[in-house]
């Protein structure tokens, strides 16, 4: 029998360690939520992340100048829109004054810079040096002055990841500007489409696309870009709408985290009034 | 007692991984980037043989998995598999033809080939697109890219064993 065992063994041992392996792989990928996983994850991603982020440092100083210069640029065109909406502001108060509204447009901004970057076609990923120790917890958006990045999916001490809207994973809920219809919007692995967006729908090329208020994900409308194209428009009775982002996530580098969890508070609420009852 | 070139492969793994995930995104074309980790593998499946090719591969993907934050397991299924594939080709009498020739990137394309492959069913891309477009994209363009980066690297390839 022991003999058997080995002559097997010697026959076949390449492809006996091939099916062991994989069975340990498909038996972790089936425990990708646990805690343990998550744990290892975050000690994990965060020590490598401590080293990325020297090497990220001494890096993008060659890209500085260029940042500068559109920095500059992009300040000066701020300033421009700040002093029309300053006007817009001042009307804005005092008819809130009178409607008795409260001003809520105070978010925590927690800034990070992105340490490295996993754009693979599907997954998109990003490491930024901010965590736990910033307060950036799972679900919070992340955003640049153009719009909407992604999601933070996990956090370590001082560095955590977030899934950019180029993952397939992430779906979020967004709505036209112009229309105020609401879709639901994800990675295709080639293009960010709005999904089952029925044909009465008055989408056009050029709308302005921002996340919905129906979100369970963002607080408030974040932009996220503009139809490309209206397809399907022939068969079904869905469209499919491909949309431009603003955010071009090869280049940027430095984003802000929306300090709110939305998700959490809406658990919160929906948690009283079911024991309220 | 563990042989220093098994340490060293493992190790030579996180520099590769800091190149890979800072520098290397900016050589994208139109979101393709090379795989630098396939091309360590396969140069240690092919001199140390398939076993190992196919354990570094686990080792690799696991690692590759926690640190970057993807779907667990992905990686670790398709990097066993590249090591696997590349192991064929380590035989004594060839090795180091296939090391020194266009073999290497020929090994390389086709590992990665398979590492991109496996890479995409596990994304659930929506596959009722062209499935060959798809294929085509996810796959052949990454695997050719970096066997076109181990072809410039065969170019300085000291023609013996570097480590």
């Amino acid at each position: 029998m022991i003999r058997f065992f080995v002559s097997v063994w010697e026959n076949f041992k390449e492809y006996i360690v091939l099916v062991v392996l994989l069975i340990v792989s498909l038996i972790l990928l089936s425990q990708n939520s646990s805690q343990g996983i998550q744990k290892v994850r975050s000690i994990a991603f965060g020590t490598f992340a401590t080293v990325t982020s020297v090497f990220t440092d001494v890096f993008n100083i060659s890209n500085l100048k260029n940042e500068n210069e559109n920095l500059r640029r992009t300040n000066a065109e701020m300033m421009l829109h700040l002093s029309r909406l300053r006007e817009y502001a001042i009307v804005n108060e005092d008819l809130k004054g009178l409607l008795a509204l409260k001003d809520s447009s105070t978010f925590p901004l927690i800034s990070a810079t992105i340490v490295s970057k996993s754009l693979t076609k599907s997954q998109g990923t990003i490491t930024l040096n901010a965590g736990n120790n910033q307060s950036v917890k799972v679900g919070m958006p992340v955003i640049t002055d153009k719009g909407m990045v992604g999601i933070i999916y996990s956090t370590a001490d001082n560095y955590s990841i977030a899934r950019t809207l180029t993952n397939v994973d992430l779906k979020v809920t967004v709505k036209s500007e112009r229309t105020r219809e609401n879709a639901v919007l994800k990675w295709n692995g080639e293009w960010l489409v709005m999904i089952n967006v029925p044909k009465t729908f008055d989408l056009k090329k050029g709308d302005r696309i921002v996340t919905s208020e129906i979100s369970s994900i963002i607080p408030f409308p974040l932009p996220v870009g503009l139809v490309y194209e209206i397809g399907n428009v022939e068969k079904g009775i869905f469209n499919e709408v491909k949309v431009q982002p603003f955010v071009d996530f090869q280049k940027t580098e430095n984003v802000f985290i929306l300090g709110i969890v939305k998700s959490k508070e809406i658990d919160d609420i929906e948690f009283n009034l079911l024991n309220r009852q | 007692m563990i042989k220093s070139q098994y340490i060293i492969s493992i190790l030579l793994f996180f520099p590769l991984l800091l190149i890979q995930t800072t520098i290397v995104p900016l050589l994208a074309i139109d979101t393709v980037i090379p795989d630098l980790i396939i091309i360590l593998l396969v140069y240690y499946s092919i001199t140390q043989g398939q076993i190992y090719g196919s354990l570094l591969g686990f080792t690799y993907g696991f690692l590759f998995d926690i640190i970057t934050g993807s779907l667990l397991g992905s990686a670790m299924i398709a990097k066993t598999m590249a090591g696997f594939t590349a192991g064929y080709f380590s035989s004594e009498n060839k090795q180091d033809q296939n090391l020194v020739s266009y073999n290497f990137a020929l090994i390389v394309l086709l590992s990665s080939l398979i590492d991109s492959t496996i890479n995409a069913f596990f994304s659930s891309i929506n596959f009722n697109s062209n499935i060959f477009l798809l294929f085509f994209q996810y796959a052949l363009l990454p695997a050719i890219y970096t066997a076109a980066l181990a072809l410039m690297g065969m170019i300085f390839y000291p023609k013996r064993k570097m480590f």
